[in-house]
């Protein structure tokens, strides 16, 4: 059996690139010999040239035919080969670090972030199945992406050290190919998400309000939002855009077979990256918030009910919206719809009462 | 020594345990009472039988939209993972190396990854619901979490040895295959068979009764 | 173990037949039943989804017919069903199920949801987990012989006044006549129309018909409350009655679940075939206008409208017969969405509309065909069951709405062509 597989072999190549180059930086350090002054080497010329040692790309003739067919050896990939290695993977890995040092920080600092007078049992409906859904696939697939993808990224620094290069090479190709086959799913979520959310997520006049007060964060009470507040409308537009900037690049690196050149695939590669490290660290934050960094906001996302009080604290116009329209629903009429009994129903209000 | 056991007595096994125990299943099923029905039939028990087992692939268009999230993501699962299991070329050439000894062409490499992203999302969308609607909530049985999740295991695992360098990931793969065969017959998995003859009885029934079904 | 739950116990056993076994085996909990079902899309309460309705029987076929149930209690830790387990499907199955049919129908892997429910219904019914407005009316069934305590007293009243009403004799205990009729309780306490059309249409067709003074109740209150062994004694009665009068053929009035149980269950109530031919009113009617027996004349202006009961059409097959009987006399005749097998049900069959205690669930359910038939602005709403139009009229009244529903029988009736001599 045949297969083509050039689609799943490029990237694969451009990680053994960064280990041969790795050897090649000593001579690649090679200081370019003076002006003039004529070489002693044979062939010294000739690997100048081929080195692009004065700065302008050759072409060579090749028999070959494709993009990049007349290049020798890739000076540029070289640069972007270091870059990669001493810049990208270990700053990105401490940019993760922080993020999520500065979160323990704050939750130590700041604590959970409560509601005045605490849950009152009374719901309004928030998000429907289709968009729990979709919220869902998406956190699932961008998980298992970013999981993936910082085992492709963090191998050098982190993981050949930790568990030898042996079974990283083995964790590597299952992580890359875990990685290239769900890239286009999350490109799917991502769409799945723009559509059913996009509406809502439009700023509005009050928004700016928000931003000034820090979001509620810095400083005492809360601040007004609707539907989504400004944090929220803020979060769900860095996820789209660099959503799609990683899934147009990474189309970019899975699928070879376009005619990119190498120049852009290496774009391709750092945009993809860096956008992933910001998306990651963003998505920690939101991880937080949206569990037990402030009370009630995960029922929004589990049963699609979010508690009346939780809507005054932080979406006070549209808690208004939810009064005027008669939306909150009661207690019992919550359990009941979750299938819980009539009795166990009357026991969730109670318990939330003396909560309360 | 894991290896051979994977690739030997435990693939022995699991196969043994999934062929027998799904024919005895089916065969509790045939070979339970069944009563006879002593009313007058207006219609062919026979021909209402088969049209049940074929017109119920297909949902009613009066629940449909209703039901879009199940009817998209279940084709694109159930559809995803029939085109991997007996079209994926390493599949069909295991079956013909193996078992059959004989194969058939298998799909492109291209239309393999397709196939698998199709079962993927349509696996996490229908699991999801579950876990999400409040109906499935209050019927998912543990049973319906195992096969789910198990399920998306062997999927995984065989992308992850898509790239045939490792030994250890095709093993891995292969060994979530044989927990999956071994769980299958005594669990909700059996509807892959089991679907035939519910359809048929019931269609059966409203063959008689001379319903249009 | 209690003595009830051990009945119950038995009673499911005794049921789990091959297509139960096929059902649970195949059942993935999709919950696509959910969405089919009046009683959960009208209240959105999950616990009536169809196949959690059948929790009790799955419960059972887990513990006592699955590898995992089996190990379990070899183990010992196997959580049996209780007597709670059926306590707490009372409600379920006997006022939040109409018996409908409609999840058989969308079931992805062909489970007759319906059927299971059934089986649950008869053991609770046998452990004394029933309504108590359905155990009087079957006790009413049994000792009286008819569910609204109607004796042979007030049939013949009614009788009286038909006669007087159209001038023709209706023939009671006639042997060898063709055709036996038989009555619901609705059609002898609130719909005596039903009778008066029957003996103008026998008249018309000049054939010979009965009823029968030991069998005239065709409502059968052992089926709305599942309980088998009762069913068949009221079946029973029926062949008798048929068997005392060497009739040809029995049947079924306007009524819903007396066509099924007579029908289709009878027999296998009571063990074995009929020795006559049971039809519905509506296939009789359908079969003597086609053989030209039967002409009608006049044309309905009204904008008229089919509401598909249950256990004739979903349950029944009877389904084009109705609209074959209606086209020749409506011209503004429109059918609802999701008419014929997939129609939805008035939310009173299955018994719920003798159980007192579900009388504002029936109410709520009701909000579908409400909406429904307000959608087509009719004038007026044809059916052929008496409990379908004892529920609609309640329910159209509690919502204010004018609008009558009228019994296809009877608006044959109204249209029957002059005689012509011969």
């Amino acid at each position: 059996m045949i297969h083509r597989e050039s689609d799943v072999r490029i990237p694969t190549l451009l990680l053994l690139m960064c280990m041969l180059f790795l050897q090649f930086q000593v001579h690649a350090a090679d200081p370019p010999p003076p002006p003039g002054m004529v070489s002693t080497v044979p062939g010294a010329e000739l690997w100048r040239k081929v080195r692009q040692r004065d700065g302008k790309s050759t072409d060579g003739i090749s028999q070959v035919k494709g993009v990049d067919a007349g290049i020798l050896i890739n000076t540029q990939g070289d640069r972007w080969a270091r870059f990669r290695i001493n810049k990208l993977s270990p700053y990105g890995s401490i940019a993760l670090a922080v993020v999520f040092l500065v979160i323990v920080l704050f939750f130590v600092l700041r604590g959970k972030i409560g509601i005045d007078g605490g849950l009152s049992g009374r719901m309004v409906h928030r998000f429907s199945d289709y968009e729990r859904i979709v919220h869902w696939t998406l956190a699932i697939v961008f998980i298992f992406l970013a999981i993936t993808g910082l085992i492709l990224l963090l191998g050098r620094p982190l993981l050949i050290p930790l568990l030898g290069k042996e079974a990283f090479s083995l964790l590597a190709s299952a992580g890359k190919e875990g990685h290239n086959l769900f890239g286009p799913i999350f490109l799917i979520s991502l769409l799945m998400m723009l559509f059913s959310f996009v509406r809502r997520n439009i700023y509005e006049k009050g928004d700016l309000t928000w931003l000034l007060k820090g979001g509620g964060f810095i400083g005492e009470g809360h601040v007004s939002g609707g539907f989504f507040n400004m944090g929220e409308k803020t979060w769900y537009w860095i996820v789209i855009l660099i959503g799609l900037l990683i899934s147009i690049s990474g189309l970019v690196l899975v699928m070879p077979n376009f005619g990119q050149s190498r120049i852009i695939m290496e774009i391709s590669h750092v945009l993809h990256v860096l956008g992933a490290v910001v998306l990651i660290a963003v998505s920690i934050g939101h991880m937080y918030l949206g569990s037990f960094g402030t009370e009630g906001t995960a029922e929004g996302m589990k049963t699609g009910y979010v508690d009346i009080n939780w809507v005054e604290a932080h979406h006070d116009r549209w808690a208004k919206e939810c009064h005027e329209k008669n939306l909150v629903i009661s207690a019992e009429e919550y359990a009941r719809i979750l299938g819980k009994k009539a009795e166990s129903g009357e026991l969730l209000a109670t318990e939330q009462e003396q909560g309360k | 020594m894991i290896k051979s056991l994977i690739d030997g007595p435990l693939w022995y096994f699991s196969l043994a345990v999934f062929c027998i125990g799904v024919l005895w299943q089916l065969a509790r099923i045939v070979f339970t009472a069944g009563k006879t029905d002593l009313s007058v039939a207006r219609g062919s028990a026979g021909s209402g039988a088969w049209r049940n087992i074929f017109t119920r692939f297909l949902p009613r268009k009066e629940i449909a939209p209703q039901i879009g999230i199940q009817i998209v993501a279940g084709y694109m699962f159930h559809l995803g993972l029939f085109a991997l299991l007996f079209f994926a070329a390493p599949h069909v050439l295991f079956l013909e190396e193996h078992i059959l000894g004989f194969g058939w062409t298998a799909m492109p490499h291209w239309a393999f990854i397709v196939a698998s992203q199709f079962a993927f999302l349509g696996l996490i969308i229908l699991w999801l619901r579950r876990m999400l609607n409040s109906v499935g909530r209050l019927i998912s049985t543990l049973d319906d979490h195992i096969a789910a999740i198990l399920t998306f295991i062997v999927m995984l695992t065989g992308c992850f040895a898509l790239l045939k360098g490792f030994s250890e990931l095709r093993l891995l793969h292969r060994f979530t295959v044989e927990l999956l065969l071994i769980y299958f017959p005594f669990s909700c998995l059996m509807h892959a068979f089991t679907f035939i003859p519910s359809r048929a009885f019931t269609g059966a029934w409203f063959g008689r009764r001379g319903i249009d079904a | 173990m209690s003595e009830r739950l051990e009945r119950g116990l038995g009673v499911l056993r005794a049921e789990m037949d091959k297509k139960v076994m096929s059902f649970f085996s195949s059942c993935v909990r999709c919950g696509v039943c959910a969405e089919s079902c009046l009683f959960y899309t009208e209240t959105n309460d999950p616990r009536y989804t169809p196949i959690y309705k059948t929790e009790p029987m799955r419960k059972l076929w887990m513990n006592e017919y699955s590898f995992w149930g089996k190990l379990k209690s070899a183990l010992g830790i196997s959580e049996s069903l209780t007597e709670a387990d059926l306590a707490d499907w009372e409600e379920l199955v006997y006022d939040g199920c109409s018996m409908c049919g409609r999840c058989s129908m969308v079931c992805p892997l062909g489970v007759d949801i319906s059927m299971v429910i059934f089986k649950v219904k008869h053991a609770l019914a046998v452990a004394g987990f029933s309504p108590e407005g359905l155990v009087g009316a079957t006790q009413r069934a049994v000792d009286i012989g008819s569910p609204m305590g109607i004796t042979m007293t007030t049939v013949n009243a009614m009788i009286k006044h038909v006669e007087e009403d159209t001038g023709l004799k209706i023939p009671m205990d006639v042997e060898g006549a063709e055709y036996m009729a038989l009555l619901s309780s609705n059609e002898i306490a609130l719909y005596p129309e039903y009778l008066e059309s029957l003996a103008k249409i026998f008249d018309h067709a000049g054939i010979s018909w009965t009823l029968s003074s030991d069998a005239f109740e065709a409502t059968n209150s052992g089926l709305q409350i599942g309980n088998k062994k009762i069913a068949g004694q009221l079946v029973q009665r029926v062949v008798d009655g048929a068997e005392k009068l060497k009739v040809k053929t029995v049947i079924s009035p306007e009524c819903g679940h007396a066509y099924t149980a007579l029908r289709w269950e009878g027999p296998n109530f009571i063990g074995k075939a009929y020795p006559f031919r049971v039809v519905h009113i509506l296939e009789l009617l359908d079969e003597l206008t086609t053989k030209g027996i039967l002409k009608t004349t006049g044309i309905e202006t009204d904008r008229l409208t089919f509401h598909d009961p249950c256990s004739i059409v979903r349950r029944g097959g009877i389904q084009s017969q109705p609209r074959n009987l209606l086209a020749p006399i409506t011209e503004n005749f429109v059918e609802m969405t999701d008419h014929g097998s997939m129609n939805w049900c008035c939310g009173g069959g299955g018994g719920v509309s003798s159980n007192e205690r579900a009388e504002a669930l029936k109410l709520t359910v009701f909000n579908r065909k409400k909406s429904q038939i307000e959608e087509l602005e009719v004038d007026a709403v044809v059916t052929a069951c008496s409990n379908c139009r004892m529920v609609m009229e309640d329910g159209l009244e509690s919502n204010e709405l004018d609008i009558p529903v009228l019994g296809l029988t009877e608006m044959i009736a109204e249209h029957l062509a002059p005689k012509t001599a011969g």
